[in-house]
């Protein structure tokens, strides 16, 4: 993940010392100030302590438990069923609904995002005044706390005073019923909005900075050549960032696969099912059912895509290392 | 040069829809907080706070739970920061300074615990924390956001550490320091910007995490805000005016510090991908 900070952030300023250094320790030798023997163990002890506890205890728990018939009310009482609960999970239609709409949330987030934000990185880039507040106003959606954005959302999408709704009345559109996250049609598509609208922030501040690494003499001079815009952005621009794309939509894809707060406190994964993504059906199977078995299997198989998208991000990241050093 | 002046200006209409898309919903919590019911409800639209109306501010705090939930809220984030940035310091240094066999492995374990979803742990860990006794504990929510937000911090401290020359070290080795004195004396100085803006980052993972706080927490009188104003949902007891307003309140200080640290947040963010 260095890669995306070097290459791109290095106009990020004092906070950003990841450029330089990299490049620094390559030529000389790694030397250990210490000797070093236990000594970086010893610095690396507390750290890795909590996360023993805290992710590697849970991740083997969650394997063991997906293998069990737990209940919530008796946690200790865990007949072993082998791999029932895969069983169970796969052939039921509920899951492999929640699957599609993991699939539809995070293709729609990923397209969404880095597209918007690539549009509006396209749209803040240049020389004019007020630019540093317009890219500052632009952070809001992603700085906001999702709880927060989850109430507002739902009173601006309330069926009678909520201002979308007052809106849409004024020009004739409002949706039949009225209430938007009540409705198994258009609750997907509103949750969709929003995550897009919280993430396109952070996508175009990121590729922002990508842009100003775009050489201004090269494309300058093919604008007074009279080439057009869009020939500039695909032969100028884009191999330049190119590799910040792909490192975008990794990270797109696990903050989608992620996001709970938004979906749980709007819908809580209804109406009958139409906002369900994976981490809600797991929490709404472990804490409102009470079938911890069920749900650890449901984690298992979300663990398996995070680490595919892990592998990916590595892949690329490696990928555009290489990349660098040519 | 006609053609450059109409692209412009649709350029700048653009970019101010793109910012005003951006802000409204923060800027509708202030308008609707300051709104009264009969603007609210009726049938005309107010898009104007009225500045006059801020004693809705004052009813909404005189219940005493708004407090309550903030400062829940700040003892979770304060203890947050304080435990990742403390075990953040030698994990960078070790990860800046020394080549030790499994460091690879550390560095990949950084990376995959950024992209674990915390809710896909939420099941076992109620399990361990209930074993442990830290359920219903501001204590166990700082363990665990500061586990799910040590990756970001710790790389962050690791580039800074990274950029400070190494002769200064070797200089106070000569002098008899031991490691720990070199990186409490020479190291931490020397970063300290960056870690108070790591600190503020992981200050705002604990404020906003929602979670863990709703799974692990039962008494009311421990609810931060997160769970706080979620709970409003649906509750017909308290003014929509009320609701908005404690919201907005949550939701400045985290709105105000991403507006001027942004290049930290951004880099520890690609750095990592902790909040989404």
């Amino acid at each position: 993940m260095t890669t995306l900070s070097k290459t791109t952030l290095r106009r990020a300023g004092p906070g950003d010392s990841v450029g330089r250094t990299a490049r620094g320790d390559k030529g000389r030798r790694r030397r250990s100030p210490s000797g070093s023997g236990w000594t970086p163990y010893l610095f690396l002890a507390p750290g890795l302590a909590l996360f023993a506890v805290v992710q590697a205890l849970p991740l083997l728990q969650e394997a063991r438990l997906s293998l069990t018939r737990t209940a919530l009310t008796s946690p200790n009482d865990n007949a072993w069923v082998g791999l029932d609960n895969f069983v169970e999970i796969f052939a039921s239609a509920d899951f492999k609904r929640t699957l599609v709409t993991t699939g539809i949330y995070l293709a729609v987030c990923v397209l969404g995002a880095v597209g918007v934000g690539l549009v509006v990185a396209l749209l803040l880039n240049g020389n004019y005044r007020g630019r540093g507040v317009a890219r500052a106003v632009v952070t809001v959606p992603w700085a906001a706390p999702g709880v927060a954005v989850a109430l507002v959302m739902t009173w601006m999408l309330n069926a009678q005073y909520g201002i979308v709704n007052r809106a849409l009345g004024a020009v004739g559109l409002a949706p039949p019923g009225g209430a938007i996250l009540e409705s198994p049609k258009f609750a997907l598509p509103a949750i969709l909005v929003i995550t897009v609208w919280q993430l396109f922030p952070f996508n175009a501040v990121v590729l922002l900075s990508a842009l100003q690494s775009v050489p201004k003499e090269v494309t300058e001079a093919a604008m007074m050549d009279g080439a057009s815009t869009r020939w500039i952005f695909r032969v100028a621009t884009w191999p330049v960032i190119a590799p910040t794309v792909s490192l975008l939509t990794v990270l797109n894809a696990v903050w989608a696969i992620r996001r709970f707060d938004l979906i749980w406190v709007t819908t809580k994964g209804g109406p009958v099912g139409a906002t369900e993504t994976l981490v809600i059906d797991l929490y709404s199977n472990a804490f409102e059912l009470g079938n911890l078995g069920k749900a650890a299997a449901m984690g298992v198989v979300g663990v398996v895509i995070s680490l595919v998208l892990v592998g990916a991000s590595m892949l690329l990241s490696r990928r555009s290392d290489q990349g660098d050093a040519r | 040069m006609r053609r450059n002046g109409v692209a412009s200006a649709a350029r700048v209409i653009a970019l101010l829809a793109v910012l005003g898309v951006a802000v409204f919903p923060v800027y509708w919590m202030l308008v609707t907080s300051l709104t009264s019911d009969a603007d609210l409800f009726g049938s005309g639209l107010t898009l104007l706070p009225d500045l006059g109306a801020f004693h809705t501010y004052a009813d909404a705090f005189a219940q005493g739970r708004i407090q309550t939930w903030l400062l829940n809220s700040a003892i979770i984030a304060g203890g947050t920061a304080f435990l990742s940035i403390s075990l953040a310091i030698p994990l960078g240094y070790a990860l800046s300074r020394f080549s030790f066999r499994g460091k690879a492995l550390v560095a990949g374990l950084l990376l995959l615990t950024q992209m674990l979803p915390e809710a896909l742990l939420v099941i076992p860990l109620f399990g361990i924390f209930r074993d442990l006794g830290l359920l219903n504990s501001l204590t166990g929510l700082v363990f665990v956001n500061a586990s799910f937000v040590l990756p970001v911090v710790a790389l962050l401290v690791k580039n800074a550490i990274d950029g400070i020359p190494r002769e200064l070290e070797e200089a106070a080795r000569v002098d008899g320091c031991t490691p720990i004195s070199v990186l409490t004396r020479i190291n931490v100085p020397l970063i300290a910007p960056t870690l108070a803006a790591a600190g503020v980052i992981a200050f705002f993972h604990g404020w906003n995490e929602y979670v863990f706080a709703v799974t692990f927490l039962f008494d009311e009188s421990k609810r931060p805000a997160s769970v706080g104003l979620a709970s409003f949902i649906g509750e017909q007891a308290t003014s929509i005016q009320s609701v908005m307003a404690v919201g907005l309140v949550y939701t400045l200080p985290a709105v105000l510090f991403y507006l001027f640290a942004q290049k930290y947040v951004v880099s520890g963010m690609t750095a990592g991908g902790v909040k989404g």
